[in-house]
Protein backbone atom coordinates (compact mmCIF):
# COMPACT_ATOMS: atom_id res chain seq x y z
CA UNK A 1 0.00 0.00 0.00
CA UNK A 2 1.26 2.90 -0.68
CA UNK A 3 -0.23 6.37 0.10
CA UNK A 4 1.26 9.58 -1.28
CA UNK A 5 0.08 13.65 -1.31
CA UNK A 6 0.31 16.21 -3.57
CA UNK A 7 0.54 19.74 -3.74
CA UNK A 8 -0.59 21.81 -6.36
CA UNK A 9 -0.64 25.95 -6.71
CA UNK A 10 1.30 26.70 -10.36
CA UNK A 11 -1.52 29.12 -11.30
CA UNK A 12 -4.69 30.22 -9.73
CA UNK A 13 -5.78 26.91 -8.42
CA UNK A 14 -4.58 25.83 -4.80
CA UNK A 15 -5.12 22.01 -4.39
CA UNK A 16 -3.90 18.85 -1.96
CA UNK A 17 -5.03 15.79 -2.87
CA UNK A 18 -4.29 12.04 -1.43
CA UNK A 19 -3.79 9.02 -4.05
CA UNK A 20 -3.70 5.29 -2.64
CA UNK A 21 -3.11 2.68 -4.82
CA UNK A 22 -4.56 4.06 -7.50
CA UNK A 23 -7.68 5.65 -5.40
CA UNK A 24 -8.40 9.25 -4.72
CA UNK A 25 -9.16 9.72 -0.77
CA UNK A 26 -9.39 13.29 -1.09
CA UNK A 27 -8.79 16.52 -3.28
CA UNK A 28 -10.06 19.93 -2.00
CA UNK A 29 -9.11 22.75 -3.88
CA UNK A 30 -9.29 26.65 -3.94
CA UNK A 31 -9.95 28.96 -7.00
CA UNK A 32 -8.03 32.58 -6.90
CA UNK A 33 -10.79 34.30 -9.00
CA UNK A 34 -10.67 37.95 -9.92
CA UNK A 35 -12.75 40.72 -10.86
CA UNK A 36 -14.22 40.75 -15.10
CA UNK A 37 -11.60 41.80 -16.83
CA UNK A 38 -8.59 40.94 -14.76
CA UNK A 39 -6.32 38.29 -15.04
CA UNK A 40 -3.83 36.56 -12.00
CA UNK A 41 -0.74 38.48 -11.08
CA UNK A 42 1.64 36.53 -9.64
CA UNK A 43 2.35 38.42 -6.20
CA UNK A 44 -1.41 38.15 -5.13
CA UNK A 45 -2.21 34.64 -6.55
CA UNK A 46 0.88 33.96 -4.61
CA UNK A 47 -0.54 35.45 -1.82
CA UNK A 48 -3.97 33.89 -2.11
CA UNK A 49 -2.35 30.38 -2.10
CA UNK A 50 -0.83 31.70 1.36
CA UNK A 51 -3.81 32.54 2.47
CA UNK A 52 -5.59 29.28 2.71
CA UNK A 53 -3.17 26.12 1.92
CA UNK A 54 -2.93 24.92 5.59
CA UNK A 55 -6.76 24.91 5.40
CA UNK A 56 -6.91 22.79 1.86
CA UNK A 57 -4.26 20.41 3.25
CA UNK A 58 -6.22 19.57 6.74
CA UNK A 59 -9.33 19.15 4.55
CA UNK A 60 -7.73 16.56 2.27
CA UNK A 61 -6.55 14.58 5.52
CA UNK A 62 -9.41 15.08 7.20
CA UNK A 63 -11.81 13.44 4.02
CA UNK A 64 -9.28 10.98 3.49
CA UNK A 65 -9.27 10.41 7.19
CA UNK A 66 -5.94 9.95 7.67
CA UNK A 67 -2.44 10.75 9.68
CA UNK A 68 1.01 12.54 8.65
CA UNK A 69 1.92 9.19 9.88
CA UNK A 70 0.09 7.13 7.03
CA UNK A 71 1.87 9.40 4.18
CA UNK A 72 4.40 7.66 2.45
CA UNK A 73 5.80 10.47 0.21
CA UNK A 74 5.18 14.23 -0.25
CA UNK A 75 4.84 15.13 -3.80
CA UNK A 76 4.84 19.11 -4.96
CA UNK A 77 4.54 21.09 -8.81
CA UNK A 78 8.88 21.52 -9.41
CA UNK A 79 7.15 23.70 -12.66
CA UNK A 80 6.62 24.64 -15.26
CA UNK A 81 3.96 27.80 -13.93
CA UNK A 82 4.26 31.13 -12.15
CA UNK A 83 7.23 31.68 -9.68
CA UNK A 84 5.61 33.40 -6.82
CA UNK A 85 2.79 30.58 -6.33
CA UNK A 86 4.92 27.70 -6.79
CA UNK A 87 7.23 28.67 -4.29
CA UNK A 88 4.59 29.49 -1.62
CA UNK A 89 3.30 25.55 -2.60
CA UNK A 90 6.49 24.07 -2.60
CA UNK A 91 7.71 25.49 0.98
CA UNK A 92 4.79 24.02 2.29
CA UNK A 93 5.44 20.91 0.87
CA UNK A 94 9.15 20.78 1.93
CA UNK A 95 7.95 21.37 5.61
CA UNK A 96 5.61 18.85 6.20
CA UNK A 97 8.15 16.25 4.70
CA UNK A 98 10.48 17.39 7.07
CA UNK A 99 7.94 17.36 10.25
CA UNK A 100 6.53 14.45 9.06
CA UNK A 101 9.96 12.60 8.07
CA UNK A 102 8.52 11.66 4.87
CA UNK A 103 10.51 11.39 1.08
CA UNK A 104 9.69 14.23 -1.62
CA UNK A 105 8.94 14.34 -5.30
CA UNK A 106 9.54 17.26 -7.56
CA UNK A 107 6.64 16.18 -9.94
CA UNK A 108 6.17 18.51 -13.35
CA UNK A 109 3.13 19.93 -13.49
CA UNK A 110 2.15 18.52 -17.35
CA UNK A 111 3.20 15.14 -16.34
CA UNK A 112 0.74 14.99 -13.74
CA UNK A 113 -2.21 15.98 -15.78
CA UNK A 114 -1.13 13.10 -18.70
CA UNK A 115 -0.67 10.35 -15.40
CA UNK A 116 -4.15 11.53 -13.80
CA UNK A 117 -5.81 11.31 -17.08
CA UNK A 118 -4.67 7.52 -18.00
CA UNK A 119 -5.66 6.52 -14.24
CA UNK A 120 -9.27 7.70 -14.59
CA UNK A 121 -9.53 6.92 -18.63
CA UNK A 122 -7.78 3.75 -18.38
CA UNK A 123 -7.02 4.75 -21.26
CA UNK A 124 -3.68 2.63 -22.77
CA UNK A 125 -1.30 4.32 -24.59
CA UNK A 126 -3.03 8.01 -26.39
CA UNK A 127 -2.30 10.62 -28.11
CA UNK A 128 -2.65 13.06 -25.50
CA UNK A 129 -3.54 16.79 -26.18
CA UNK A 130 -2.88 18.92 -23.19
CA UNK A 131 -5.04 21.94 -23.03
CA UNK A 132 -4.63 24.56 -20.57
CA UNK A 133 -4.18 28.44 -19.62
CA UNK A 134 -0.49 27.78 -19.43
CA UNK A 135 0.32 24.73 -22.00
CA UNK A 136 -0.67 23.42 -25.10
CA UNK A 137 0.77 20.42 -26.28
CA UNK A 138 0.44 17.32 -28.13
CA UNK A 139 1.96 14.46 -26.41
CA UNK A 140 2.90 10.86 -26.94
CA UNK A 141 4.75 8.07 -24.99
CA UNK A 142 7.76 6.76 -26.42
CA UNK A 143 10.93 5.07 -25.28
CA UNK A 144 10.84 6.84 -21.42
CA UNK A 145 9.52 10.31 -22.34
CA UNK A 146 6.87 11.87 -22.76
CA UNK A 147 7.29 13.49 -26.33
CA UNK A 148 6.11 16.80 -27.39
CA UNK A 149 4.94 15.99 -30.85
CA UNK A 150 3.23 19.45 -31.52
CA UNK A 151 2.67 22.81 -29.20
CA UNK A 152 1.71 26.44 -29.45
CA UNK A 153 4.61 28.42 -30.78
CA UNK A 154 3.17 31.67 -28.57
CA UNK A 155 0.44 31.06 -26.45
CA UNK A 156 -1.68 28.97 -24.58
CA UNK A 157 -5.24 27.98 -25.85
CA UNK A 158 -6.39 28.77 -22.44
CA UNK A 159 -4.82 32.09 -22.53
CA UNK A 160 -6.37 33.26 -25.67
CA UNK A 161 -9.93 32.40 -24.00
CA UNK A 162 -9.16 33.95 -21.23
CA UNK A 163 -7.47 37.19 -22.43
CA UNK A 164 -10.37 37.11 -24.74
CA UNK A 165 -12.69 37.28 -21.89
CA UNK A 166 -11.13 40.11 -20.09
CA UNK A 167 -10.95 42.27 -23.06
CA UNK A 168 -14.51 44.70 -24.06
CA UNK A 169 -16.83 41.31 -23.39
CA UNK A 170 -15.86 41.74 -19.96
CA UNK A 171 -16.91 37.59 -19.41
CA UNK A 172 -16.96 36.89 -15.70
CA UNK A 173 -14.11 34.64 -14.11
CA UNK A 174 -16.33 32.92 -12.07
CA UNK A 175 -16.18 29.75 -11.96
CA UNK A 176 -13.54 30.68 -14.60
CA UNK A 177 -13.36 32.79 -18.09
CA UNK A 178 -13.13 29.17 -20.18
CA UNK A 179 -16.61 28.33 -18.83
CA UNK A 180 -18.27 30.98 -19.28
CA UNK A 181 -17.80 31.35 -23.20
CA UNK A 182 -18.33 27.89 -23.52
CA UNK A 183 -22.21 28.82 -21.86
CA UNK A 184 -22.46 31.93 -24.15
CA UNK A 185 -21.08 29.93 -27.31
CA UNK A 186 -24.16 27.85 -27.23
CA UNK A 187 -26.40 31.08 -27.22
CA UNK A 188 -24.16 32.04 -30.36
CA UNK A 189 -25.66 31.84 -33.73
CA UNK A 190 -23.33 34.22 -36.68
CA UNK A 191 -20.17 32.42 -37.51
CA UNK A 192 -17.37 35.69 -37.61
CA UNK A 193 -14.51 34.30 -39.65
CA UNK A 194 -11.47 34.28 -37.64
CA UNK A 195 -7.80 33.92 -38.52
CA UNK A 196 -6.54 30.21 -38.79
CA UNK A 197 -3.22 29.18 -38.08
CA UNK A 198 -2.12 25.80 -37.67
CA UNK A 199 1.95 25.58 -38.57
CA UNK A 200 2.94 21.94 -39.70
CA UNK A 201 2.81 19.82 -35.75
CA UNK A 202 2.28 22.95 -34.32
CA UNK A 203 -0.34 26.31 -33.83
CA UNK A 204 -0.49 29.85 -32.89
CA UNK A 205 -2.84 31.81 -30.83
CA UNK A 206 -1.80 35.47 -30.31
CA UNK A 207 -2.43 36.76 -33.97
CA UNK A 208 -6.37 35.22 -33.46
CA UNK A 209 -6.19 37.14 -29.95
CA UNK A 210 -5.09 40.53 -31.41
CA UNK A 211 -7.70 40.27 -34.06
CA UNK A 212 -10.51 39.17 -31.70
CA UNK A 213 -9.85 41.61 -29.45
CA UNK A 214 -9.95 44.34 -32.35
CA UNK A 215 -13.48 42.96 -34.22
CA UNK A 216 -14.98 42.49 -30.53
CA UNK A 217 -14.36 46.40 -30.25
CA UNK A 218 -15.50 47.39 -33.49
CA UNK A 219 -18.46 45.01 -34.42
CA UNK A 220 -20.14 44.85 -31.03
CA UNK A 221 -19.84 48.90 -30.73
CA UNK A 222 -21.78 48.78 -34.21
CA UNK A 223 -23.87 45.78 -32.94
CA UNK A 224 -23.04 43.68 -36.29
CA UNK A 225 -22.92 40.87 -33.70
CA UNK A 226 -23.10 39.79 -30.62
CA UNK A 227 -20.83 38.59 -27.43
CA UNK A 228 -22.08 35.10 -27.61
CA UNK A 229 -21.55 35.06 -31.89
CA UNK A 230 -17.74 36.11 -30.92
CA UNK A 231 -17.71 33.08 -28.24
CA UNK A 232 -18.94 30.50 -30.51
CA UNK A 233 -16.29 32.01 -33.45
CA UNK A 234 -14.01 31.51 -31.46
CA UNK A 235 -14.58 28.17 -29.75
CA UNK A 236 -15.34 26.91 -33.14
CA UNK A 237 -11.69 28.12 -34.58
CA UNK A 238 -9.00 27.34 -31.88
CA UNK A 239 -10.92 23.55 -31.02
CA UNK A 240 -10.94 22.91 -35.18
CA UNK A 241 -6.84 23.89 -34.89
CA UNK A 242 -6.31 21.77 -31.37
CA UNK A 243 -8.55 18.93 -33.78
CA UNK A 244 -6.62 19.20 -36.73
CA UNK A 245 -3.02 18.91 -34.89
CA UNK A 246 -4.11 15.76 -33.22
CA UNK A 247 -4.84 13.87 -35.75
CA UNK A 248 -1.49 14.89 -37.40
CA UNK A 249 0.25 13.44 -34.77
CA UNK A 250 -1.93 10.58 -34.55
CA UNK A 251 -1.38 9.78 -37.82
CA UNK A 252 2.57 9.85 -37.25
CA UNK A 253 2.01 7.84 -34.26
CA UNK A 254 -0.87 5.08 -36.27
CA UNK A 255 -2.66 5.39 -32.66
CA UNK A 256 -6.55 5.21 -31.80
CA UNK A 257 -7.20 6.23 -29.02
CA UNK A 258 -7.24 10.37 -27.90
CA UNK A 259 -6.88 11.72 -23.90
CA UNK A 260 -7.56 15.21 -23.45
CA UNK A 261 -6.37 16.71 -20.27
CA UNK A 262 -6.10 20.47 -18.87
CA UNK A 263 -8.84 22.88 -18.18
CA UNK A 264 -10.11 23.22 -21.55
CA UNK A 265 -10.51 19.73 -21.63
CA UNK A 266 -13.46 20.46 -19.58
CA UNK A 267 -14.94 21.97 -22.56
CA UNK A 268 -18.04 19.40 -24.05
CA UNK A 269 -17.41 21.14 -27.31
CA UNK A 270 -13.52 20.43 -28.06
CA UNK A 271 -14.50 16.95 -26.87
CA UNK A 272 -17.88 16.55 -29.27
CA UNK A 273 -14.94 17.88 -32.12
CA UNK A 274 -12.18 15.76 -31.40
CA UNK A 275 -15.05 12.72 -31.31
CA UNK A 276 -15.75 13.55 -34.42
CA UNK A 277 -12.64 13.18 -35.88
CA UNK A 278 -11.63 9.94 -34.11
CA UNK A 279 -15.38 8.29 -35.21
CA UNK A 280 -13.97 9.22 -38.56
CA UNK A 281 -10.83 6.99 -37.66
CA UNK A 282 -12.41 4.36 -36.37
CA UNK A 283 -10.27 5.74 -32.98
CA UNK A 284 -11.43 6.66 -28.96
CA UNK A 285 -11.81 10.09 -27.12
CA UNK A 286 -11.34 9.95 -23.58
CA UNK A 287 -11.95 12.53 -21.40
CA UNK A 288 -12.20 13.55 -17.23
CA UNK A 289 -14.68 15.93 -15.91
CA UNK A 290 -13.41 19.33 -14.31
CA UNK A 291 -12.19 17.83 -10.44
CA UNK A 292 -9.58 16.18 -12.74
CA UNK A 293 -9.41 18.17 -16.11
CA UNK A 294 -8.72 21.42 -14.18
CA UNK A 295 -5.52 21.88 -11.87
CA UNK A 296 -5.85 19.28 -8.80
CA UNK A 297 -3.69 18.32 -5.84
CA UNK A 298 -4.52 14.50 -6.50
CA UNK A 299 -2.83 14.42 -10.18
CA UNK A 300 0.18 15.79 -8.52
CA UNK A 301 0.08 12.72 -5.84
CA UNK A 302 -0.80 9.73 -8.57
CA UNK A 303 2.14 11.37 -10.92
CA UNK A 304 4.47 11.43 -7.62
CA UNK A 305 2.84 8.15 -6.46
CA UNK A 306 4.17 6.37 -10.02
CA UNK A 307 7.60 8.11 -9.94
CA UNK A 308 7.52 6.96 -5.83
CA UNK A 309 7.22 3.03 -6.74
CA UNK A 310 9.78 3.73 -9.35
CA UNK A 311 11.87 5.05 -7.26
CA UNK A 312 12.31 8.88 -7.80
CA UNK A 313 13.30 11.06 -5.17
CA UNK A 314 14.16 14.50 -5.10
CA UNK A 315 16.83 15.50 -2.46
CA UNK A 316 15.97 18.72 -0.29
CA UNK A 317 18.94 20.96 -1.96
CA UNK A 318 17.38 20.14 -5.29
CA UNK A 319 13.69 21.12 -4.87
CA UNK A 320 13.87 24.57 -6.29
CA UNK A 321 11.00 25.11 -8.42
CA UNK A 322 10.94 26.45 -12.29
CA UNK A 323 8.85 28.00 -14.01
CA UNK A 324 10.06 26.26 -17.60
CA UNK A 325 9.97 22.44 -17.45
CA UNK A 326 9.43 20.97 -20.65
CA UNK A 327 7.18 17.64 -20.46
CA UNK A 328 10.18 15.72 -22.26
CA UNK A 329 12.47 16.45 -19.53
CA UNK A 330 11.51 13.62 -17.37
CA UNK A 331 12.38 10.36 -17.16
CA UNK A 332 9.53 8.49 -17.37
CA UNK A 333 11.05 5.51 -15.56
CA UNK A 334 7.48 4.25 -14.65
CA UNK A 335 6.52 3.10 -18.23
CA UNK A 336 8.17 0.12 -20.69
CA UNK B 1 6.34 33.71 17.16
CA UNK B 2 6.29 37.05 17.24
CA UNK B 3 6.34 38.54 13.74
CA UNK B 4 6.65 41.88 14.75
CA UNK B 5 9.79 41.30 16.18
CA UNK B 6 11.28 39.60 13.19
CA UNK B 7 10.77 42.69 11.27
CA UNK B 8 12.35 45.08 14.28
CA UNK B 9 15.33 42.98 14.24
CA UNK B 10 15.75 43.60 10.53
CA UNK B 11 15.34 47.04 10.36
CA UNK B 12 17.31 47.91 13.24
CA UNK B 13 19.40 45.50 14.73
CA UNK B 14 22.53 43.60 13.35
CA UNK B 15 25.54 44.32 10.98
CA UNK B 16 23.49 46.63 8.55
CA UNK B 17 23.38 49.05 6.04
CA UNK B 18 26.77 49.41 4.99
CA UNK B 19 26.90 51.84 1.67
CA UNK B 20 30.24 50.40 0.02
CA UNK B 21 30.28 50.47 -3.66
CA UNK B 22 26.24 51.11 -4.23
CA UNK B 23 25.95 47.46 -2.43
CA UNK B 24 23.41 47.28 0.59
CA UNK B 25 24.06 44.70 3.26
CA UNK B 26 21.31 43.18 5.57
CA UNK B 27 21.91 40.42 8.10
CA UNK B 28 18.75 39.12 9.67
CA UNK B 29 18.22 36.43 12.53
CA UNK B 30 15.58 34.72 13.48
CA UNK B 31 15.69 32.84 16.63
CA UNK B 32 13.22 29.42 16.32
CA UNK B 33 11.91 27.70 19.44
CA UNK B 34 14.88 24.92 18.54
CA UNK B 35 17.38 23.59 16.56
CA UNK B 36 15.19 20.95 14.90
CA UNK B 37 12.99 24.34 13.74
CA UNK B 38 15.75 25.80 13.28
CA UNK B 39 16.94 23.56 10.04
CA UNK B 40 13.42 22.57 8.69
CA UNK B 41 12.96 26.24 8.21
CA UNK B 42 16.60 26.40 6.29
CA UNK B 43 15.50 23.30 4.50
CA UNK B 44 12.50 24.38 3.35
CA UNK B 45 13.71 28.26 2.39
CA UNK B 46 16.88 27.75 0.94
CA UNK B 47 16.31 25.85 -2.38
CA UNK B 48 14.57 28.48 -4.35
CA UNK B 49 16.75 31.10 -6.25
CA UNK B 50 15.85 34.93 -6.23
CA UNK B 51 13.44 35.12 -9.21
CA UNK B 52 15.15 38.18 -9.82
CA UNK B 53 18.44 38.14 -12.39
CA UNK B 54 20.86 40.22 -11.22
CA UNK B 55 21.26 42.70 -8.08
CA UNK B 56 20.35 40.59 -5.31
CA UNK B 57 22.07 37.70 -3.64
CA UNK B 58 20.56 35.98 -0.38
CA UNK B 59 22.36 33.16 1.84
CA UNK B 60 20.73 31.01 4.26
CA UNK B 61 22.30 29.65 7.26
CA UNK B 62 21.21 28.12 10.67
CA UNK B 63 23.44 27.91 13.77
CA UNK B 64 22.17 26.46 16.45
CA UNK B 65 17.98 27.31 16.95
CA UNK B 66 18.94 30.69 14.88
CA UNK B 67 17.99 30.85 11.41
CA UNK B 68 20.55 33.60 9.71
CA UNK B 69 19.82 35.68 6.40
CA UNK B 70 22.33 37.58 4.63
CA UNK B 71 21.69 39.55 1.81
CA UNK B 72 23.30 41.60 -0.84
CA UNK B 73 21.72 44.01 -3.16
CA UNK B 74 22.79 46.88 -5.80
CA UNK B 75 19.33 48.79 -4.70
CA UNK B 76 17.47 49.30 -1.99
CA UNK B 77 13.95 48.82 -3.88
CA UNK B 78 15.53 44.98 -4.97
CA UNK B 79 16.68 44.57 -1.13
CA UNK B 80 13.02 45.38 0.19
CA UNK B 81 11.31 43.35 -2.38
CA UNK B 82 13.33 40.41 -1.36
CA UNK B 83 13.14 40.70 2.29
CA UNK B 84 9.41 41.38 1.75
CA UNK B 85 9.03 37.97 -0.03
CA UNK B 86 11.53 35.97 2.60
CA UNK B 87 9.31 37.14 5.50
CA UNK B 88 6.19 36.52 3.43
CA UNK B 89 7.06 32.88 3.08
CA UNK B 90 9.06 32.66 6.56
CA UNK B 91 5.71 32.95 8.16
CA UNK B 92 4.33 30.48 6.14
CA UNK B 93 6.79 28.07 6.92
CA UNK B 94 6.10 29.33 11.11
CA UNK B 95 2.65 28.87 10.52
CA UNK B 96 2.75 25.23 8.72
CA UNK B 97 5.12 24.23 11.84
CA UNK B 98 3.19 25.49 14.20
CA UNK B 99 0.18 23.43 12.72
CA UNK B 100 1.31 20.54 11.42
CA UNK B 101 4.56 20.09 13.92
CA UNK B 102 4.96 17.10 16.53
CA UNK B 103 3.57 18.67 19.04
CA UNK B 104 -0.21 19.10 17.21
CA UNK B 105 -2.03 16.13 17.09
CA UNK B 106 -3.72 14.92 14.07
Amino acid sequence: MTVVIGFEGSANKIGVGIVRDGEVLANPRRTYITPPGQGFLPSETSKHHRGVILTVLREALQQAALKPADIDCVAYTKGPGMGAPLVTVAIVARTVAQLWRKPLLGVNHCIGHIEMGRLITHANNPTVLYVSGGNTQVIAYSEKRYRIFGETIDIAVGNCLDRFARCSVQISNDPSPGYNIEQMAKKGSQYVELPYTVKGMDVSFSGILSYIEEVAHKMLGSGQCTAEDLCFSLQETLFAMLVEITERAMAHCSSQEVLIVGGVGCNLRLQEMMRIMCMERGAKVFATDERFCVDNGAMIAQAGWEMFRAGQLTDLADSWITQRYRTDEVEVTWRD
Amino acid sequence: MELRNIEMAARGGGEDCKKEDKLEFRVLHVPLPSEREASIALGSLAPDREPRKGGITKELSALGNVLSVRWTADEARILRVSVGSFLDNLALVLETMEQFGPSVPL
